[in-house]
């Protein structure tokens, strides 16, 4: 149990750092399907994983580049932590089911984002390429 | 300088959309939030991404977690255990990047990503 829990860990962050997409978008489903979690069980975990600063080493590369801006970055912390009380809020009373159909819904949004996205060839091939998403 | 202002008030809000997304499916928010910088905002794809990083580091998740912890929606040992492997994985992963084609394997992944929300939504409410 141990173990295929940290081999989990480990894929789900290869496919993090390759695709640049959230580490929660992954481990929510990966915990639900592989390890049988309810779906509340595995978003309130998923939100745990989240709080230490995993992208740290991603970050160093986007700043190398100059391709951080700090003040934008800054508006959107307090945003996402205003917003997140309030998302929160409305997840823990929904019925587990809803909550799993919904986070269906959000997956095939995401997915719809994720196929076409504006200019990113090129011009930034470092180990921090397409990292970005949390 | 207003134009500033309203650029400024108009992230916050972006950004309080993706932080719900975030609480609401126990996510970073960053999935949303590079989008919505790329497409509302004009930035270009890495510095949306690494605008996205930043916002990240500190733990924005903090208020919606203590909303799934009060009502005991965290598994402790799961969510330990799979930190560092994130962690490590995320190294890899980055260094793998640069030899694939990143816009391919976006693809690959959104397609997969599309079945699986597809599936989970028709598991939860077709029965």
């Amino acid at each position: 149990m141990t173990l295929i829990v940290l081999l989990l860990g480990l894929a789900a962050g290869v496919l993090v750092g390759l695709l640049g997409i959230g580490g929660g978008v992954v481990l929510v489903p990966a915990m639900v399907y592989l390890l049988h979690m309810d779906q509340h069980m595995a978003q309130g975990t998923s939100l745990l994983i989240l709080l230490p600063p995993v992208g740290l080493g991603a970050l160093r590369e986007y700043w190398r580049q100059g391709q951080v801006d700090l003040r934008a970055g800054v508006l959107c912390a307090l945003g996402i932590l205003a917003g997140g009380y309030l998302g929160g809020l409305i997840a823990v009373p929904l019925a587990s089911r809803n909550l799993k159909g919904l986070f269906g819904c959000f997956l095939m949004l995401c997915a719809f984002l994720l196929w076409e996205k504006p200019q990113d060839a090129g011009a930034f091939s470092s180990t921090g390429q397409e990292t970005g998403r949390g | 300088m207003a134009e500033g202002v309203l650029r400024d008030i108009g992230i916050f809000v972006a950004a309080c959309v993706c932080g719900v997304a975030s609480g609401l499916f126990g996510i970073g928010g960053g999935t949303l939030l590079v989008p919505f910088l790329a497409l509302f905002f004009a930035f270009g794809q890495h510095r949306a991404q690494g605008t996205s990083l930043i916002a990240l580091i500190p733990p924005t998740g903090l208020l919606a977690f203590f909303a799934y912890a009060k009502a005991g929606y965290v598994s402790w040992k799961v969510g330990l255990l799979l930190i560092p492997g994130v962690f490590v994985g995320g190294i890899l992963g980055g260094g793998l990047a640069k030899r694939l084609p990143p816009r391919r394997m976006r693809q690959v992944f959104a397609g997969l990503m599309f079945a699986l929300g597809l599936w989970q939504a028709a598991a939860a409410w077709w029965r």
